[in-house]
């Protein structure tokens, strides 16, 4: 008992710190990463003394001012849910990490062990929760954050706060299936809705989603993009022109909402690098060992866990600051275009990436 | 030809003999009233034209020359002020001609005007201003310094001249003279040089003396209390009726936010002409200041509801006692509506007996505008009991009952004013004391309950002047905090009382009024007059 | 002559997938160039770098650090500043224009009346002058509406951060706290403002002379036969 709990509390560290410390890395390299591709300094001014660390104190100079801020709440404001929707934004992307698998099994008694039986030794699987139906569960919870921006744009009694809530409740529910048919492709080559055992199908590079389902990527990508409301899909948002769901909030609230936003950019990157990418699957990286181009390199079962866990995290970072490239590469589209790309491009191309999956598969069953 | 515009009530009664007539107007046909003077005709028929010193309520002068009109083949022009309409009459009013003399009396006007509407509080409602920028719009063709003159003389108490702006157009003089029958203005000097003054050891001080601000066409005159208080285009009007005295003057209220400017009278030729006494234009102190806000029950501020449930249950449980210990006080100063709601609550929902409080006359009357009768709706009160013998429901015989303490219960509609004093000094038989007042007084210190109430520019409803004219009052603005109608408050007792709600606006009530009370069968609630900017109605001169 | 160009997109176009590779690959360059190139990246830090005036155009490296002038366009917008006349007191006469014209409604004033006004000033004059800077939408709009050049806002400075909101609203004594004398002249332009003002629209005043039929301007109307 103790030990489950010991476990699962190691893990949540793990994961969430790894989450939360990367999206507020992600809010400084936002800025440092545009400012780059705009030939461009960007922030690099906060500092504790000498120290200045080229800029990366900025998150943290940030987090103090927006908990110092002024907490307003709008006087004709339904104070109720006005307090209730930051939470209601941020708790489901927490929630969603609970699923995604960091790292293989791991047997802490076998570490020193190359290629030990991880059947004997009861393997703690490096996911918080193991449940059989993962995939479902993430998209699930994570559709929940649309009432968060839903309710803060209703809430916060201003005209722009409620059509941006509306925005973001047409935009989040249009794209939420394209997501969802996209990766039903993938479900349906692994056969699984498990995370960890969708990894643990992409053994090698040939088996990764992404050389399975190429066109299931790209969709999956750009809905999810989509999801987390950023460029080229910030319609919600807006925030230098046509003003969001969020207007009325400031300080700790609006750091919520902030932090939501980048947190939901590490979940995407989580989400496609488990579905697509293989996870914490590495190229050439077995149980035992490295094996590339016919040499053979063995390595403990601890070694082999912990180059696995940095792979994942190294896919997910990479993701992110691909994420990152996107929204300061591409233009905001109108909200037209958005509903017409999202139902009559994308919507159609997940079916038929679905129906032509099937089809192969079918055909592929019948020939054996 | 373009049609004409319709007949307005200020044209039939102004001046004229009742017949109508056709003259040609720069070759069309244009319709007004035999014997109306000629530029009334010609602003009724829609032509631009424009006068500083004609006034409809004045004698004729024909000094500014703005209105120089063609008449028949004639070569020399004449002042429309001076002729009046005759059937057959040919008028030139957009000739090049014409518009030529009108520019050049225009600029003869501005020769010595300093121009200074930065700082004039008339800009905005200025008829020389306006005059200009729609007709002229160029710079002064002469370069010579202007005459300097006095800019602050003290004309009287109310009223003060910048000689500078003044045009000469002797507005003032002859309103003096002829409405407010004192000779105390006049002009001194010649040429450029003349100046509007005082006659020798008299001042402006009349009861009237703040029409010439009105009237004046520029900013010569001001209003020592709205001087430099407000640009007159953030203002917003309200039209209402004056609630100084029993005349009922009609009114427009100029306020801004929560805060009255100042009360003006309109062009209401069938009313007050465009008169109102001084007095009538200060009554709006009193409204603003050291208002009752909030509820009071037994000395302590309380909740609306908390207030009208105290109130229901002390009447119910007297009215079961004995109802005619019971007393309801109507109030000269309050709305026909809120008197009506009370003699309904009075008559069938508790059975108390009804008296009318009412401020005694006060002798300053006279035979323009002002009245003896200071209260501004003694007649609806009245005739809201005149089913009862007037001398049972006076304030003598209220406060003969009250010394004989025939009345347990007493609930005040309206201020009292006057009689808060005695009344208050002859409660001691009362167990229970209801007031619905605006300010605080003698009365209101002594009763149970006090509800706060609208004050008569915060409220729509009727009064009832001294002739039997029903005037309709509109609200200008909100009332402040707890405040809310007289006839409100009742029916919300009475909802506590278990009697049904019927009316849900003033004009509900009024309907009511209407049908049951036979002496209001005629009359009126009046037209609904919309609270306007005066940025955009810019002509009051 | 308008022309009407039709743009023809073709699948490859509408994919639009390339397209935005090739734009990924664009920001990435100038990404990795600058993260690790060596070249230091050309930018002014607004606010806090100085310039010469007037900037140079052809050497755009000899302006740095050299001399103390904020980087800030000579007609910036910046806090609210109330004038002086030439004896010290305020310029502004209370006329509300620029309440009137202000779109956010931000500024407030009362005005007051002068015991003894001189010659250089006139009778109203602001008693409570106040303009609150949050509320303010930075148009400038009042500074255009001053008839007086009372009101301006060349100040080159902007609100500091307050503690309270009622901090960023100025009161009439902290809009004169960096007061200047106004280079308009008090009393007006004097005698020769004809001649100016004839140099400068004088064309447009011909057209509102009645000379259009060939009488020279002191001709009086009514003395002409009345045209027919």
């Amino acid at each position: 008992m103790l030990a489950i709990l010991g476990w699962s509390l190691l893990k949540i560290v793990v994961m969430l710190g790894f989450a939360v410390g990367l999206s507020a890395v992600l809010t400084w390299m936002e800025r440092r990463q545009s400012a780059m591709m705009q030939d461009r300094i960007g922030p690099v001014r906060a500092n504790i003394g000498k120290l200045r660390l080229k800029g990366l104190l900025h998150p943290l100079a940030d987090a103090l001012k927006l908990l110092f801020k002024e907490d307003f709440i709008p006087p004709r404001a339904r104070k109720g849910i006005f307090v209730l929707a930051p939470l209601l934004a941020l708790i489901p992307v927490l929630l969603v990490f609970a699923v995604i698998p960091f790292g293989p099994p791991l047997c802490l008694d076998a570490w020193r062990t190359v290629g030990p039986d991880l059947a004997a030794c009861r393997p703690e699987p490096l996911q918080i929760a193991h449940i059989d139906i993962g995939l479902l569960f993430i998209f699930a919870v994570a559709s929940l954050g649309a009432y968060g921006a839903v309710l803060a744009g209703w809430s916060s009694f201003n005209n722009f706060g409620l059509l941006g809530g509306l925005r973001a409740a047409a935009q989040m529910l249009s794209y939420e299936i394209t997501m969802g048919l996209a990766v039903v492709g993938a479900l349906l080559v692994y056969g699984t809705l498990e995370p960890m055992e969708l990894v643990q199908a992409q053994a090698t590079l040939w088996d990764w989603g992404i050389v399975r389902q190429p066109l299931g990527f790209v969709l999956f990508l750009c809905a999810a993009i989509a999801e987390t409301k950023r460029a080229p899909f910030d319609i919600p948002e807006g925030e230098s022109e046509i003003v969001g769901y969020f207007v009325e909030y400031s300080g700790t609230r609006f750091m919520m909402f902030y932090l939501a936003e980048f947190l939901e950019i590490v979940f995407v990157g989580c989400l496609v690098a488990t579905i697509f990418l293989g996870g914490w699957q590495a190229p050439g990286l077995a149980d035992d060992g490295l094996r590339l181009f016919g040499h053979y390199l063995p390595l403990s079962h601890g070694v082999v866990v912990l180059a696995r866990v940095l792979t994942f995290f190294l896919k997910v970072f990479l993701l992110c600051f691909l994420q990152l490239a996107i929204r300061w590469t591409l233009p905001r589209m109108r909200f037209d275009q958005l509903m017409r790309l999202g139902w009559k491009t994308l919507l159609p191309a997940s079916l038929f990436n679905v129906v032509v999956t099937a089809g192969v598969l079918l055909a592929a069953q019948a020939a054996r | 030809m373009t049609a004409n515009k319709p007949q307005t009530a200020a044209a039939t009664t102004a001046r004229g003999t009742g017949e109508v007539v056709e003259f040609q107007l720069d070759g069309r046909t244009v319709r007004a009233l035999k014997g109306q003077n000629l530029v009334d005709a010609l602003l009724e028929a829609g032509e631009p034209i424009s006068a500083f010193c004609y006034h409809p309520g004045l004698s004729v002068a024909a000094q500014c020359r703005q209105c120089l009109v063609g008449i028949g083949d004639g070569y020399r022009l004449v002042p429309a002020c001076q002729c009046t309409v005759q059937h057959g009459l040919s008028v030139r009013s957009q000739t090049d001609q014409v518009r030529d003399a009108r520019r050049a009396m225009l600029e003869l006007t501005l020769l010595n005007h300093p121009v200074d509407c930065v700082i004039c509080d008339k800009a905005g409602e200025c008829a020389l201003q306006r005059h200009y920028m729609d007709w002229d719009a160029r710079p002064a063709a002469i370069n010579h310094e202007k005459v300097h003159k006095p800019k602050r003389v003290d004309l009287g108490p109310n009223v003060v001249l910048d000689a500078e702006r003044c045009i000469l157009c002797s507005r003032c003089v002859r309103f003096c003279t002829e409405v407010a029958q004192q000779q105390q203005l006049t002009m001194a000097q010649r040429g450029d040089h003349t100046v509007l003054t005082t006659a020798p050891g008299q001042q402006l001080d009349n009861p009237y003396a703040l029409n010439t601000v009105d009237i004046c066409p520029v900013g010569a005159l001001t209003d020592k209390d709205f001087r430099f208080r407000s640009r007159v285009w953030e203002l917003w009007s309200t039209l209402s009726v004056c609630n100084g005295c029993a005349a009922g003057c009609a009114t427009e209220i100029h306020h801004k936010g929560h805060e009255i400017y100042r009360l003006v009278p309109p062009k209401r030729w069938d009313m007050n002409l465009s008169w109102m006494c001084d007095e009538g234009r200060r009554s709006y102190k009193a409204v603003g200041t050291e208002r009752l806000t909030e509820a009071v029950v037994d000395g302590h501020p309380a909740t609306p509801e908390q207030g009208c449930a105290r109130a229901a249950t002390a009447l119910a449980l007297l009215a079961r006692r004995d109802p005619t210990s019971l007393a309801v006080v109507l109030g000269a100063d309050a709305t026909n509506e809120d008197n009506f709601m009370a003699a309904q609550l009075a008559r069938h929902w508790v059975g108390a007996r009804v008296f009318v409080a009412d401020r005694a006359d006060d002798g300053r009357g006279d035979t323009i505008l002002r009245r003896d009768d200071p209260n501004p709706n003694r007649a609806g009160a009245q005739a809201l009991t005149a089913d009862q013998d007037a001398t049972t429901t006076s304030r003598e015989a209220l406060l003969a009952a009250l010394g004989a303490g025939a009345i347990k219960g007493l609930y005040v509609v309206g201020n009292a004013s006057e009689l808060a004093a005695p009344i208050a000094a002859a409660l001691a038989a009362t167990e229970f004391v209801l007031v619905q007042a605006t300010h605080a007084s003698a009365l209101t210190r002594a009763a149970q309950v006090v509800l706060p109430a609208a004050a008569w520019p915060e409220v729509d409803g009727t009064i009832t002047n001294e002739r039997r004219e029903v005037g309709r009052l509109r609200a200008a603005f909100e009332p402040p905090g707890q405040a809310r109608a007289h006839w409100a408050w009742i029916a919300e007792i009475g909802a506590a009382l278990g009697q049904p709600r019927q009316c849900a606006s003033a004009k509900d009530v009024f309907e009511q009024l209407r049908d049951q009370v036979p002496l209001f069968r005629r009359a009126s609630w009046g037209e609904e007059r919309p609270t306007v900017r005066l940025r955009w109605a810019c002509r009051r001169g | 002559m308008a022309k009407i160009v039709t743009i023809k997109r073709t699948f490859w176009d509408q994919l639009y997938l390339p397209g935005v590779v090739r734009g990924l690959g664009i920001t990435l360059r100038h990404f990795f160039v600058n993260t690790f190139g060596s070249k230091e990246i050309e930018t002014l830090r607004y606010g806090e770098w100085d310039r010469p005036d007037p900037p140079p155009s052809s050497d755009p490296d000899a302006w740095r650090g050299k001399q103390k002038q904020r980087l800030r366009p000579e007609r910036f917008r910046g806090r609210h500043r109330l004038m002086k006349r030439d004896d010290g007191s305020v310029r502004c006469t209370a006329c509300m224009m620029c309440a009137t014209i202000c779109p956010a409604n931000c500024i407030h004033i009362e005005a007051g009346e002068r015991e003894s006004p001189t010659s250089r000033s006139v009778e109203k004059f602001p008693l409570r002058f106040e303009i609150d800077e949050l509320v303010c939408v930075v148009c400038g709009l009042c500074v255009e509406a001053c008839p007086c050049d009372a009101l301006r806002m060349d100040t080159q400075e902007h609100l500091p951060p307050v503690e309270h909101r009622r901090d960023a609203v100025l009161d009439r004594e902290q809009l004169l706290s960096r007061a200047g004398v106004s280079i308009a002249r008090d009393g007006g332009d004097g005698e020769d403002w004809r001649e100016r003002y004839d140099a400068t629209i004088g064309e447009a005043r011909q057209i509102y002379r009645p000379d259009k039929q060939g009488h020279d301007d002191a001709t009086i109307g009514y003395r002409r036969k009345p045209s027919s």
